[in-house]
């Protein structure tokens, strides 16, 4: 079942955010939250940008490293392997954080971060090529959602209310396979006019930063027009990704779209 | 997208609104860039990460550093705005014991 992605960068800090890249790319196809994959992200430049300065003393130019990625059940694995001399970035010292201002060494954070971000952090030394491996747990409790399941059916549900509202149902993962289909929806009905936008998200599993761009921007324009985006039925795990990204402050989001429409028929 | 630094000289404070990603291959330039003000004797800094969408410890290491020269001088580096993510990391490294950290920019440089 492992579908193994590799890329090999040269041992450059110049090429380490092509690595992250990459890895971003790679974490996004699994359920990862946003802030999962900010970790994977951040993980694997720490320790990229500590195999260059100490592995390599940045003197690694013809040196390559080679990024992979892997899922295993619900572990997202990362694999770097270098040829620089035998380096355990695990064996040096990581910094206390509660140390005061004063005795701290501005540096040495790299392997901490990289420790508190992953789940599992192994280093071995093989083949004469130093191994590195990162394991980032997927969180469980959603359902893997086919991903031909977006693909299949790209236009959601939308419903016309007259009086410039729209009620739109999108499904699935709101990640950057499915969020163009949302983007062209959305822009689609503020052209023809329909500023009050009820956004049903009971049935959105996931939201990846693309999804979440679309929205602010639906938002932007709706209010450029006295209209509004309103969201409703938010599950749980939508809801924290909101409160993580302050969205919550950003819109109204109601319990149910019943709610979400009372409240606009209310006003005025 | 690259990282972009834009200085301001406020009456009491010099604002570093930056935006992008801060990382090791340009850590040392925003460093240098709160160094400059430093050597004028502006030493209180107020540091807008707003725009700011990834900050590896290099980007950490910079401010504590800068952070330690200006309190020798009676400064301060203030934090503003930062994202959810950049906030979680300077709370794991500790680090929001050790900086000031406003969530606005207005409150930020009001500080001072």
């Amino acid at each position: 079942m492992a579908d193994v992605k590799c890329l090999d960068i040269e041992a450059r800090l110049e090429r380490v955010r092509d690595a992250c890249d990459f890895v971003v790319a790679c974490a996004e196809t699994t359920e990862m939250d946003e802030r999962a994959v900010y970790h994977c992200q951040m993980a694997v430049d720490e320790a990229l940008t500590n195999i260059i300065e100490h592995g390599f003393g940045f003197e690694g130019d013809d040196s390559t490293i080679e990024v992979c990625c892997e899922r295993d059940g619900n572990r997202f694995i990362i694999t770097l392997i270098d040829e620089s001399p035998a380096f355990n970035p695990l064996e040096h010292e990581a910094p206390d954080p509660d140390e005061p201002l004063d005795s701290r060494e501005p540096g040495g954070w790299g392997i901490y971060f990289i420790r508190r971000l992953m789940n599992e952090v192994t280093y071995q030394r093989q083949d004469g090529k130093n191994q590195l491996t990162l394991v980032k747990e997927i969180p469980a409790g959603v359902e893997s959602v086919p991903s031909g399941a977006s693909e299949a059916d790209p236009v959601f549900p939308v419903r016309r209310l007259g009086d410039g509202a729209a009620v739109v149902s999108p499904t699935g993962r709101l990640d950057s396979n499915s969020s163009p289909d949302l983007e062209r929806l959305l822009n689609m009905l503020l052209e023809e006019g329909q500023h009050w936008l009820f956004i049903d998200m009971s049935d959105v599993t996931y939201i990846a930063s693309s999804g979440l761009k679309i929205l602010v921007s639906a938002w932007r324009r709706a209010q450029d027009q006295n209209g509004d985006v309103l969201l409703s039925g938010l599950q749980p795990r939508i809801t924290e990704i909101f409160e993580m990204v302050g969205f919550d402050m950003l819109f109204r989001i109601f319990p149910t779209l019943e709610a979400a429409l009372a409240a606009h028929s209310k006003s005025p | 997208m690259v990282m972009e630094i834009n200085s301001s000289e406020l009456k009491r404070v010099q604002l570093f609104e930056v935006a992008g990603r801060v990382d090791s291959t340009n850590a040392s330039e925003l460093g240098a860039a709160m160094d400059r003000a430093a050597d004028e004797g502006r030493n209180y800094i107020v540091l807008d990460l707003g725009g700011v969408e990834y900050m590896s410890s290099a980007g950490l290491r910079e401010m504590v550093r800068v952070l330690k020269r200006v309190k020798r001088s009676g400064g301060d580096l203030r934090i503003a705005n930062p994202s959810e993510r950049v906030r979680e990391v300077l709370e794991l490294a500790g680090l929001d014991t050790i900086f000031e950290i406003y969530s606005t920019q207005v409150e930020a440089v009001g500080s001072f």
